[in-house]
């Protein structure tokens, strides 16, 4: 094993972090084939809307009778014919999760993060809300509205780069001043 | 040549980067830090910006998920 | 530098444990292929997002953050060449597309405030939880508990939204939003620009923004530099 982990390949390419540029350029591609292969462009966010309203089902709630579900659009049709394992924006969402996973533990370097304060479980809590509810209204987040809408050359990817940018600057204001540890 | 420990471990980005920045202000030319880190953009981001600003900069990892980044303050 | 380093603690291997989750991973691809080809397809899409994003510590959250925050945009420009290729292939997509005349792909989407105010909002979200929708993925499979938290409300506040939906659609989309003359409530550049114009004045936009994220990050940092200079010659001088 040792003998496999010192090699020059495995260090480049398993070991080792990438550039931000080697990322950049192979997400754009991973992006358009996406594209090319699916008819679609990357979205994560999608799924995420789904996943709630699968289990709210499970729960006893009726999201079939909202309007992002109305009857005959692809949102209704996900929600009551499929489900987290066999629709195919939930199972690239928890592919993500572990793509990242194997990429760790090739390198050896996964380890649990505990949390250090509980301004991280209010931050987080707060800005999963604020970042699911926003991707809604927006019709996405930073990858289907950003990347996916700006590379679509469509207006609504260009407002929301503006808009973002203009969230973040806010939103480190707030860090620095409620949410350092 | 003073040498300072900076325990980073378990806060999220962007805390050890301005933790870091904060604390070299203060250091005299020829002192070294030693930041602790596990967050694995930290990792490349500091020493990214010591590099740039132009300090000598050493990484190990010391544990899995777990780097000492050594900064020095060469001016 | 000279300086005795701390004695590393014996590190445990986790190459095994990677190459069964490969291996996991490959045979849950072959057991999606049998629901449908496409969903293994978009499995093998997501492993490899995940591992590209991973590997390069990708964050959008921080292309966003860092200028304002820490003086840096390597991530900025990084994200900004991404823009610029995936316009390229998109670009030759869509117009492949319209010269066959149909339907042309991608994301094209309503634009208005709704556009900005959920786009503000996700801006705040990501920059306080330390992740946007990919780096929260990315790092709950890397261990991060916090991230762990930050999903499940991220799929609250998503379905939640979802359930008011109808009164967005209803109060603010249909009555704020823009429309480039062919489509009812988004605006499709080349529509307005027409295809060069939009194509090429896309790329000379990112072009820009690269130069301002260059020129930025050159000033922000000489200036730290003077600063902290200064303070160092304070320090030795007899203060600190």
């Amino acid at each position: 094993m040792t003998k496999l982990t010192e090699h020059p390949f495995f260090k480049k390419v398993i070991k080792d972090a990438w550039s931000y540029w080697t990322g950049a350029m192979l997400l754009a591609v991973l992006n358009v084939s996406l594209l090319v292969v699916s008819g679609k462009p990357w979205g994560i966010t999608g799924a995420f809307a789904n996943w709630g309203s699968w289990i709210y089902r499970l729960l006893g709630g009726h999201p079939e009778n909202w309007t992002y579900y109305a009857p005959g659009s692809s949102n209704a049709k996900d929600l009551l014919e499929q489900s987290f394992l066999t629709n195919n924006l939930s199972v690239q969402d928890i592919g993500i999760i572990f793509g990242a996973l194997l990429a760790v533990l090739l390198a050896s370097q996964f380890k649990i993060k505990k949390i250090k304060s509980w301004k991280q479980v209010v931050a987080a809590i707060l800005g999963g809300l604020l970042m699911g509810y926003g991707a809604r209204l927006a019709f996405g987040c930073n990858i289907g509205a950003l990347f996916s809408g700006i590379a679509s050359m469509s207006l609504h990817g260009w407002v929301f780069a503006v808009f973002i940018f203009l969230g973040a600057i806010a939103g480190s204001k707030l860090l620095v001043k409620y949410f350092m540890t | 040549m003073a040498e300072y420990r900076l325990d980073c471990l378990g806060e999220a980005c962007p805390v050890p980067l301005l933790k870091t920045q904060k604390k070299i202000e203060g250091l005299k030319v020829g002192d070294v830090l030693i930041v602790e880190i596990d967050h694995s953009c930290a990792m490349k981001n500091v020493p990214e910006w010591a590099r740039k600003v132009g300090y000598n900069v050493d990484i190990e990892e010391v544990e899995e998920g777990q780097w000492d980044v050594y900064i020095e303050k060469t001016k | 530098m000279d300086i005795k380093k701390k004695a590393p603690k014996k590190k445990r291997n986790q190459l095994p444990a990677g190459i069964v989750l490969l291996v996991l991973i490959i045979i849950a691809g072959i057991l999606f292929s049998g629901v449908s080809p496409m969903l293994a397809i978009f499995w093998m899409f997501g492993i490899a997002f995940g591992f590209v994003l991973q590997k390069s510590r990708f964050c959008f959250t921080a292309s966003m953050r860092d200028p304002a925050l820490t003086g840096s945009t390597s991530l900025t420009r990084a994200v900004i060449v991404a823009f610029a290729v995936a316009t390229v292939g998109f670009g030759a997509v869509q117009f492949s597309a319209h010269l066959k005349g149909v339907p042309i792909p991608g994301n094209i989407f309503p634009v208005g405030i709704h556009t900005a105010l959920g786009a503000f909002m996700f801006g705040i979200g990501m920059v306080i939880s330390g992740g946007c929708a990919s780096g929260t993925l990315m790092r709950v499979g890397e261990g991060f508990i916090q991230q762990w938290i930050s999903i499940v409300f991220f799929v609250i506040g998503s379905v939640w939204a979802a359930k008011d939906f109808g009164w967005w659609t209803d109060n603010v989309i249909s009555k704020f939003s823009i429309s480039d003359g062919v489509l009812k409530n988004a605006v499709y550049l080349p529509n307005v620009f027409g295809w060069a114009g939009a194509f090429f004045g896309q790329l000379v936009v990112l072009g820009i923004l690269f130069i301002i994220a260059e020129w930025f990050e050159y000033r922000k940092l000489n200036l730290t530099q003077e600063v902290s200079e200064n303070k160092s010659i304070g320090a030795r001088q007899g203060g600190i």
